[in-house]
């Protein structure tokens, strides 16, 4: 594809293209981040991280690949990493605060102006989480989203099957 | 035949293929309570589907949208063009954004003077030319009474400035007497002290020193340079 590597209206014309992409898929990542985060205005934050750390990584994206899923991965490791040094940060609050109710009032008044289906969704485990939105709102093939998460696809069909018994059961009792 | 809950939701995704699909959609049909659950699976989706087609369907945030609108330096392998967008990063004017429209109409506005540092030739007189030697355009103040447009090298090597000051603005050229100037426009400094457009004058003295330049106008750098050697250009050696 790139006949003269050093030419750089080309370099241009390619680094140009990358962007045009992202900015084509950014709707459907902002949907994806606002599913993992819980509401659009965090999904918007992580969408920035997102796009920040896709562009500073572009040289290792292969051209004829996907980018929609290498994205989404990127995406989706974020905000795992996220998660994980967010709940250390839970768990060591609530030692020192033993006692105090989980998560702060602050956190309850925002949950109360959720929708049950955000809520049912905030409640269920990250890997069972993202299993239910790539394959359930983002339309990807089981094997599509195995990779994205990085798990074999039966175990990505499982944790979809778990999510969605979860979501059912929570949601039945809220309609 | 057993179906478990993973072929199930496979099935209603889609995703069985082949003989097995077969023996799924069967067994589906013969029992409601399946029939029942693949309906509940595809409802689900449906209702997750409606329920983030807003965000989707919703305009980018500008600041989501602005990381992705000016091309990152990932690949630059041409130095010329590198130093180009360093210089276009530094904010002195370029010719081609700061002419804008060539305003060839109002090149009327602009006094071209005999020049060429003959007998007949204007110099910029004390006041002036203390400003030409000394001030640098990115250091200037806005309110500036008159204010340096930018420098540049005209075909004959010598050092030029555009100035434009409430008196008056104009082109001068630095020879071994002085400031020549080369042209003259109304000049337009002084109007506002926040913000700034080149007036209709400044856009035909720009248009002029474009015509006269060899190549781009001085950058900061090339600039300080240039007042360093006391704006000693190839004619002046």
């Amino acid at each position: 594809m790139r006949d003269h590597p050093f030419n750089p209206w080309k370099a241009e014309t390619l680094s140009t293209t990358f962007e045009q992409d992202l900015l084509d898929l950014l709707p459907r990542l902002r949907r994806f981040a606002a599913g993992l985060a819980g509401n659009p205005a965090d999904g918007d934050d992580l969408c920035q991280m997102a796009l920040e750390r896709a562009l500073a990584n572009r040289s290792r994206w292969q051209e004829g690949t996907r980018l929609d899923s290498w994205t989404y991965r990127i995406m989706r490791n974020i905000w795992i990493d996220e998660g994980r040094a967010e709940s250390r940060r839970r768990q060591t609050f609530v030692a020192e605060e033993a006692g105090a109710t989980q998560g702060g009032e602050g956190a309850q008044e925002a949950a109360a102006e959720l929708s049950y289906v955000d809520r049912a969704m905030q409640k269920l485990p990250p890997d069972q989480r993202e299993a239910v939105l790539l394959v359930m709102v983002e339309g990807y093939a089981y094997k599509e989203a195995a990779e994205i998460v990085g798990c074999p696809v039966g175990t990505l069909n499982s944790r979809l099957v778990r999510g969605r018994d979860a979501l059912m059961a929570m949601l039945g009792e809220a309609q | 035949m057993t179906v478990t809950r993973e072929e199930l939701a496979a099935f209603a995704d889609g995703e069985l293929t082949g003989e097995r699909a077969a023996q799924v959609a069967a067994a589906v049909a013969a029992d409601p309570a399946l029939a029942g659950e693949v309906e509940a699976h595809r409802a689900l989706r449906a209702r997750l589907a409606d329920h983030y087609a807003p965000v989707a369907a919703a305009p980018v945030p500008d600041r989501l949208a602005a990381l992705l609108a000016r091309p990152q330096e990932a690949e630059v392998v041409d130095f010329a063009e590198a130093k180009e967008r360093r210089e276009a990063r530094r904010g002195i004017p370029r010719w081609g954004w700061i002419v804008g429209p060539a305003l060839a109409a109002s090149l009327a506005l602009v006094l071209l003077l005999p020049g060429s540092g003959g007998n007949d030739a204007a110099y910029a007189d004390p006041q002036l030319a203390g400003v030409l030697d000394s001030r640098l355009v990115a250091e200037q103040a806005p309110g500036a009474d008159t204010r340096v447009l930018l420098s540049f090298r005209a075909q004959g090597g010598e050092f030029c400035r555009v100035f434009s000051g409430e008196g008056g603005g104009g082109i001068a050229c630095r020879d071994r007497q002085g400031w020549r100037l080369e042209a003259l426009g109304e000049g337009s400094a002084g109007a506002s002290t926040d913000y700034r457009m080149a007036g209709a004058s400044d856009a035909a003295l720009l248009a002029r020193a474009q015509e006269m330049a060899q190549g781009p106008a001085l950058d900061a750098e090339a600039e300080a340079a240039a007042q360093a050697n006391d704006w000693r250009g190839a004619s002046a050696r």
